[in-house]
């Protein structure tokens, strides 16, 4: 199995190595101690100090904060427990105007506001445009993604994290309270 | 090698059911808990691995050349593969990896409905099928088999599928997103033997004169198919005599199970265990078109749901709950032809070591609502399937978003991708120049820009979802097939999306009409949108914008040639399309809303812009280099709008060299002026939510297309219903 330099990896994540290198580690068996090395390099890039347990995306992670783990942006913004969809404490913008598409989408390659709703979040600290959905009103934002933290590093990475949580989705739990 | 002995004494279809038995009660194919050929030899065990990959890519060579249509001569658009005798694809060759699923599940129901005992299996015969109801996928992609039989034993099947130019459906053409139900699909062939001594029977010959209107292509093709599955059967025989039949027949289930193996251990590997969700939607906006029924004359909306749940196992599940109800258009798929559709959306996300039907038991496929576009039998028995992949494969767009978030998640940037692109397709059909009819496709849309990756954009023109051989074929042979001259194929400039890294770029193709009295084009969707755009705003990106397409009827083009004007090349500026500005015509439309058919013939001098879109985005726009912005301007694949408006980047030009630098620091303070409008535009989600909730219960501004699609998805799926109804608290006998 191949494994990689932190400092090559680096270049790969930030789109700096050549592509026939690229090429190559695209074709080879996969190192199987990326992701230390993934989460060792970004948590080396935030300021805070809070373990990563799993990068989500570009700019959000689920970190381990006491016993809490929470959806943290790179900036430090934090987006409460990761199983609530982490949208529900975004900040968001919708496009659903003729004149608000035609900022992003010129001329006659439109679609239509009654057809479909662009919804851009942002995260509140420092503006990020964490993710676009294009969804007809009444949809109800996806979460993307839930993932069974305990199942992940007890049976596949084979260090179980030090207090289990219930896999389950808790967004309905905070939008019935906020029916209230 | 228990099984081995037993399969002796058992019929084809016993064999189906001890194979399903042996998984259940062992959890490996065909009970193999090791892979004995592997271990005894594993270079004799790779060596006729990749002795079968080339066999099956010969029979490609050889079956391409013999057919007919300009997409499998030309552009590869076909596929061969070598089967066990209970169906199961172990190796195919290169082409459209739509089909192993399709052509895996066509053998074995041969095997379920007991063909070995009526009419009987024999050597030389030919089983086809491309009846939807029997595990076809649309009329137009006839699925073919041959038995490979060896001293009396049945011990393998060697298949065989091309796309044809005209299956006799309502509509000239092959891609019938028009036909109102089945009975206008066109001329069904339902798993029949349909030739014998490695001939087809005359009667075939017959129907297919009769009931389509390119039957030399048709054919053609039809012998192409044969032609590679002669060549895969020969060439196996030969292998068997040098390397035993008892190795063969161990080793081909081996690598089944191998490529389980593969799928399973790649999931445990990348991935991480838990649920995965990604909504879509296609639109399939008819109303106020030609159609062929009046019922037709509706708007569409299709909703698309997909749910991955990965458990501790590594075990994946699909699920589409949710989905929409069947569609009075040709755009529904059986969940059968959706297995094989998910196997190739798999081997481009979870890759193969060995490509075959082993990925497929490593996953499973939640059956999808009935009466649903992707399980239509049970509400309507009749409904059409002419181009059934134009659903899945936006369907499969999200498979695309889901495995590169979760490639991400483990760090393997470079194995991320954004959504897929949209699947336009051009047909043509008419007299041609040189006198006689012609109707068919193009591969204009088989060359899209790639995803874009987790560290990359993704490359131009170099893509297509429903095979790895994207190739758009050469401009000169699709002349020569079609009254058709191209004034330009040129890529298009942001036609990728926008993100930290952008989508390839895809391209436009404009032709002008030439040598025929009379043509029509149909602007086809295969997979297209139009009123919406694909939910595909992975980690911030704009999606890409939606498929319009352009024509020109009775125009002055020929004036404008023979004055050595310039005429059309490209789409030109959104604001000011090259079409509008350079030719005057009697009717010309810039923004046909796809699909359609166009609504006169053509003909000479007409013109057509037909655009093939690049693939998603990922990332906040305001995260990509500026120097990648700057290249794309001297490129001309980006617009400086784009580059400022966008991406916020500030540019100038070299007028010497014309290339495009980056104003560092006006780019800096640009793009913290947009971060503030971010700021200062957004809400709180709850504020937007507790408005919003509002607007969805009056159901205020929202297309009837949409409120249908929601009412239907709702009745189909009543967990889906308490979801919609949960989310935005409405009451519980909330609907649209």
């Amino acid at each position: 199995m191949p494994e990689y330099e932190v400092a090559e990896l680096e270049r790969l994540i930030d789109g700096q190595l050549p592509w026939p290198r690229v090429q190559e580690i695209m074709k080879d068996a996969k190192d199987t101690d990326r992701f230390d090395k993934w989460v060792q390099i970004l948590q080396k890039r935030v300021e805070w100090k809070e373990p990563i347990l799993l990068p989500l995306t570009p700019s959000l992670y689920i970190v381990q904060q006491g016993s809490k783990r929470v959806v943290k942006c790179k900036c430090g913004q934090e987006f409460g427990d990761y199983r609530v969809n982490w949208k529900l404490s975004a900040s968001i913008y919708v496009r659903e105007s003729d004149e608000a598409f035609a900022e992003i989408y010129h001329g006659r390659e439109k679609p239509d506001p009654s057809w479909v709703q662009i919804r851009e979040y942002y995260c509140p600290g420092c503006s990020a445009q964490l993710e676009v959905e294009a969804m007809p009103r009444g949809a109800p934002p996806d979460f993307e993604f839930l993932p069974d933290l305990d199942t992940f590093y007890r049976d596949w990475l084979g260090r179980p994290l030090p207090d289990q949580q219930e896999f389950v989705d808790k967004t309905p739990d905070v939008i019935r309270e906020w029916a209230r | 090698m228990s099984a081995m002995v037993a399969e002796r004494t058992l019929t084809l279809k016993e064999q189906l059911e001890e194979n399903a038995r042996l998984f259940s009660e062992t959890g490996f194919m065909y009970g193999m808990k090791d892979l004995k050929r592997k271990a005894e030899d594993p270079g004799r065990y790779e060596a006729v691995w990749h002795i079968l990959m080339n066999i099956c890519n010969t029979a490609w060579d050889v079956g391409c050349r013999v057919s007919s249509s300009a997409i499998a001569v030309d552009g590869g658009d076909a596929l061969w593969g070598l089967h066990l005798p209970t169906g199961e694809a172990v190796a195919v060759s290169k082409g459209i990896t739509a089909h192993p699923g399709l052509l895996s599940l066509f053998i074995r129901s041969l095997v379920e409905l007991d063909y070995e005992s009526d009419p009987g299996i024999t050597n030389g015969d030919i089983f086809e099928n491309n009846d939807s109801h029997y595990g076809g996928i649309h009329a137009s992609d006839f699925d073919a088999a041959i038995p490979i039989i060896y001293k009396g034993e049945l011990i393998a099947w060697a298949s065989g599928v091309s796309h044809v130019m005209d299956c006799g459906a309502i509509l000239p053409g092959s891609i019938g997103f028009m036909n109102p139900d089945v009975f206008s699909d066109g001329v069904p062939v339902t798993m029949e033997k349909v030739g014998e001594v490695d001939k087809y029977h005359r009667w075939y010959e017959m129907r297919i004169r009769s009931r389509t209107r390119m039957p030399d292509w048709v054919m053609g093709d039809a012998r192409g198919r044969l032609a590679g599955m002669i060549t895969i059967r020969e060439k196996v025989i030969e292998l068997i005599e040098k390397y035993g039949v008892d190795f063969f027949k161990d080793a081909i289930r081996e690598y089944v199970e191998d490529g389980r193996r593969y799928a399973v251990k790649r999931v445990k590997s990348q991935t991480v265990p838990g649920r995965i969700r990604k909504s879509n939607f296609k639109d399939l906006a008819m109303k106020g078109k030609r159609v062929v029924l009046p019922q037709q004359n509706v708007d569409c909306l299709l909703n698309q749901p997909l749910e991955v749940t990965i458990s501790g196992d590594a075990s994946v599940k699909f699920s589409l709950a949710g989905a929409s109800g069947w569609v009075p258009f040709g755009e529904n798929i059986t969940p059968m032809a959706l297995t094989s559709a998910l196997m190739n959306a798999y081997s481009h996300m979870v890759g193969f070591d060995m490509f075959n039907w082993g990925a497929v038991a490593s996953w499973d496929l939640e059956t999808p609502p009935e009466g649903s576009w992707a399980n239509p039998y049970s509400a309507n028995f009749f409904a059409a399937s002419g181009v059934a992949w134009a659903p899945a494969v936006m369907w499969m767009s999200s498979l695309y978003e889901t495995f590169g978030r979760l490639y991400f998640t483990r760090g393997y940037v470079e194995e991320v991708a954004a959504g897929a692109a949209t699947t336009l397709t051009a047909e043509f059909s008419g007299v041609g120049q040189f006198g006689v009819y012609v109707a068919g496709l193009t591969l204009e849309q088989a060359s899209n820009g790639a995803p874009a990756r987790g560290m990359a954009d993704g490359e131009n023109s170099a893509w297509c979802i429903y095979t790895p051989n994207a190739d758009f074929g050469n401009a000169e042979i699709s002349e020569s097939y079609y009254p058709i001259i191209y004034l330009g194929r040129n890529v298009e400039p942001d036609s990728g999306g926008y993100g930290t890294y952008r989508g390839g770029l895809g391209h436009t193709a404009i032709w002008m009409v030439k040598n025929t009295p009379g043509m029509e084009y149909q602007c086809g969707c295969a997979g297209i949108r139009s009123k919406v755009v694909g939910n595909h705003g992975m980690f911030g990106a704009y999606p890409v914008w939606p498929d319009r397409a352009g024509y020109a009827i009775d125009t002055n083009v020929k004036e404008l040639i023979d004055a050595q004007k310039p005429l059309v090349h490209e789409r030109g500026d959104p604001d000011d399309p090259q079409l509008s500005r350079n030719v005057k015509a009697r009717v010309l439309e810039n923004n046909a809303v796809p699909p359609f058919v166009s609504p006169e013939q053509l003909h000479d001098y007409d013109i057509i812009v037909h655009p093939v879109s690049g693939s998603q985005a990922q990332g906040d726009p305001l995260m990509r280099d500026p120097a990648m912005v700057a290249v794309d301007l001297t490129k001309g694949w980006t617009r400086e709008w784009v580059a400022k408006d966008i991406y916020g980047v500030i540019t100038k030009q070299d007028p010497k060299t014309k290339e495009y630098s980056v104003d560092e620091a006006a780019t800096a303070k640009l793009r913290n002026e947009m971060r503030a409008k971010r700021k200062s535009r957004a809400v709180p989600f709850r504020e937007w939510w507790t408005k919003e909730r509002e607007r969805v219960r009056a159901g205020e501004g929202m297309n009837p297309a949409v409120t249908d699609m929601f009412r239907s998805s709702m009745t189909l799926t009543p967990s889906y219903a308490e979801y919609i109804r949960s989310f935005w608290q409405l009451p519980a006998d909330f609907t649209f």
